[in-house]
């Protein structure tokens, strides 16, 4: 369509008539001293093939926070070639998105930057993943997070970014700084780096531990038994993810496979290779994501 | 290696997945202070190792009424920094009626008041035949109104309403007072208060408006009055009472519209009848509805208050504003008397307003077409069930309030 329209507006630019139109054109040429040979016309240059104006990712680009459910696209596994490059996805109850503010430490625009608090209004279930969401309200505005365990309508939950010296004795819901909570509290939302948003621990049932804090940092137990250190300014919630039973659900049958978008795998016999099977490996090392001088490097 | 060029888009009839192409991040323009940049804007045709040429925005030099985009809202005249949170008839608020009693600073009375009641119960201004009368109007607008199965929600709240409004108003010639009023639809509201360190709005084209000639009488006397000075307004910490309410930074000043114009025969607002389906892009649940349905009594009280007494704000009125409002479904009516006392709303102290609310008054049970039948038994007849003949006599004495 694009391309439609640019050839037009060039050709109608080609056909012989009084450049009188073009004027502003004109006296940027002549200003800056060159005299082009047209031919037949003034012209600038055009495009054949336009960009392929696709929207199908348009609707997860809108910058604005709304709360509103967003109708999703759904890709079958497909990628932009076309060609499926996830087998298994497909079908399925139709979904809305609804968008989770996953930095828990989120200031207002209008307010200051201080601990607030929040009040719970709704707690219900979300089509996009196996936890619960809850839509809380503070101050002048709605936003979604991911429901804690016991998270019910009307609870007021705290969000501070402050860490004291003393350790805070936090109730279930609350979000605050590793470096703020007693060692040994179950967090969940975890996020790597501050103010990054929680990316780490947000499935129906899970916690991590927080095992110690050692100079600035903390390390904390992932669900996989596999252990992060992370600066202390990160922000978590404390408590488990609501929806604790989803792990205990039976499927019961193929169709409910189907209605939640998983197709049946390929029935074709494969033998199996040096991946299958039960592996028992020592746990990986620490994963560390700060850069700091290790405290055995005492410069001199 | 085919994807990295652009292709022509030829396959219009098979399904089009959701995944887009990666973005290509576009090359990057330097600009370098003191060297010019040599465009291939004079060649007429692309030169491959030259930049692009950048033109200058080009601006129409007169006006053209199809071409016109909107400044940005700091560039429009009416730009304040300072924000105003206007009501307008789509707000749903978050904390309902609370959140309306906090904003307009009253008092909140569960049922009517005691005088509307009397009014209510006594015999002489019943309309002859009124439960029949009444019936037949349910009857009307739920059954007989459509070439359809049943008529929609929408079309028969409508109905009804009209109707009831029609069996009332044939009492004219008992009450001549009657007809000192008339009915007013689709006028827009505006009114402007300070509250604490906010500046609001009530705005909007709200519902149905029975004018009169005549101001209501004040529901509560003086002593009621000067007693809600000890009332204190519910908070609801942590939410704001701002919330859910349209935040501009555009908007004039001190606007105050009744909805007309100055030597209007009728100025003074009587009745307020809301519908719930109004607005089909709005769907409101009943405690958001109920708060609609104070702000605007409150936003016509306040119009006229400052049309009267001036926009400066008065601790004590001299004649408190009275104003009722009347929200149906269909079939649940939520009665509403709102009095306005003070226009002193910046601070939590002083008088309050006073609210009397009635809250979901069934007019019937059930108007089905099919009876409801459970295990071979009739559960609900069809046709008309359960109905109420309170609920009409209140309706009837917040019509007649004024002027019996």
């Amino acid at each position: 369509m694009m391309a439609v329209s640019c050839l037009t507006r060039a050709l109608r630019s080609l056909t012989v008539s009084q450049p009188a139109l073009l004027s502003a054109q004109a006296v940027t040429q002549t200003k800056l001293g060159t005299v082009v040979p047209c031919t037949g016309g003034q012209c600038r240059g055009f495009l054949t093939t336009a960009s392929l104006d696709q929207n199908r990712t348009r609707w997860k680009q809108t910058e604005k926070y709304t709360i509103k459910p967003i109708g999703m696209k759904k890709t079958g596994g497909r990628d932009h070639s076309g060609k499926i490059r996830t087998h298994g996805i497909g079908g399925g109850h139709k979904q809305k998105y609804r968008m989770i503010d996953f930095q828990r430490l989120h200031y207002e625009s209008d307010r200051e930057p201080k601990p607030f608090e929040e009040k719970v209004v709704e707690v219900r279930y979300d089509p996009c993943r196996s936890a619960d969401i809850a839509l809380v309200a503070g101050g002048n505005r709605k936003r979604w997070i991911i429901a804690t365990e016991n998270m019910q309508t009307g609870d007021i939950i705290k969000t501070s970014g402050v860490i004291g010296r003393m350790a805070v004795s936090a109730n279930e819901g609350d979000a605050y700084p590793l470096g703020a909570l007693p060692v040994g509290t179950l967090v969940n939302n975890l996020e790597i780096q501050p103010g990054k948003g929680s990316e780490y621990i947000r499935a129906a049932g899970t916690s991590g531990v927080l095992l110690r804090k050692v100079n600035g940092t903390a390390i904390v137990q992932l669900p996989s038994k596999q252990q992060v250190q992370v600066l202390e300014t990160c922000v978590v919630t404390v408590g488990r993810v609501s929806n604790i039973d989803h792990n205990k659900r039976i499927i019961g049958k193929a169709g409910r496979n189907r209605w939640l978008g998983i197709r049946p795998s390929s029935g074709l016999w494969q033998r199996k290779g040096g991946w299958a099977g039960r592996k028992i490996k020592p746990l990986p090392p620490m994963k560390n994501y700060v850069n700091l001088p290790s405290i055995s490097n005492n410069t001199t | 290696m085919i994807g990295k060029h652009a292709r022509r888009h030829f396959a219009v009839s098979r399904c089009l997945t959701a995944k887009a192409p990666p973005a290509r991040r576009p090359r990057e323009r330097v600009e370098i202070p003191g060297f010019e940049m040599v465009t291939y804007g004079e060649r007429m045709h692309y030169v491959p190792g030259l930049a692009k040429p950048v033109y200058p925005q080009w601006e129409r030099d007169y006006k053209d009424p199809r071409h016109y985009k909107t400044p940005p809202a700091h560039q429009m005249p009416l730009y304040k920094e300072k924000p105003c949170y206007v009501y307008n008839q789509r707000t749903s608020a978050l904390e309902g009626v609370r959140q309306a009693l906090w904003l307009t600073k009253a008092k909140l009375i569960s049922g009517l008041p005691p005088r509307l009641l009397s009014l209510a119960e006594s015999p002489a201004n019943q309309i002859p035949d009124q439960d029949e009368r009444v019936q037949n109007a349910i009857k009307h607008a739920r059954f007989w109104d459509t070439t359809e199965d049943r008529p929609c929600k929408e079309k028969y709240s409508n109905t009804l309403l009209s109707n009831l409004l029609h069996l009332c108003a044939t009492l004219q010639s008992r009450h001549p007072a009657i007809g000192r009023r008339i009915l007013a639809e689709k006028y827009s509201l505006a009114t402007t208060w300070k509250r604490g360190e906010d500046l609001f709005q009530v705005r909007g084209q709200n519902g149905l408006l029975y004018n009169c000639m005549d101001p209501l009488p004040e529901v509560s006397g003086k002593q009621e009055v000067g007693d809600t000075a000890d009332h204190v307004l519910k908070s609801f910490y942590p939410v704001s009472p701002s919330i859910d309410l349209q935040k501009v930074h555009v908007y004039k000043e001190e606007v105050n519209c009744s909805g007309f114009r100055e030597g209007y025969p009728y100025p003074h607002a009587h009745t307020l009848y809301f519908q719930e389906e109004g607005d089909i892009n709005c769907k409101l649940r009943p405690k958001q509805f109920r708060a609609k349905m104070v702000m605007f009594a409150f936003g016509n009280a306040l119009a006229r208050a400052h049309s009267l007494y001036g926009t400066q704000p008065q601790s004590v009125l001299g004649r408190p504003i009275t104003v009722q409002a009347v929200g149906t479904n269909g079939r649940l009516f939520q009665f509403l008397v709102f009095q306005l006392n003070t226009t002193d709303l910046s601070g939590d102290n002083g008088i309050k307003n006073q609210v009397w609310l009635d809250e979901d008054v069934e007019l019937y049970d059930y108007a089905k077409l099919r009876p409801l039948i459970k295990k071979k038994q009739v559960k609900v007849p069809a046709g008309l069930a359960g109905y109420k003949p309170e609920t009409f006599r209140k309706f009837l004495a917040l019509y007649l309030h004024g002027a019996v």
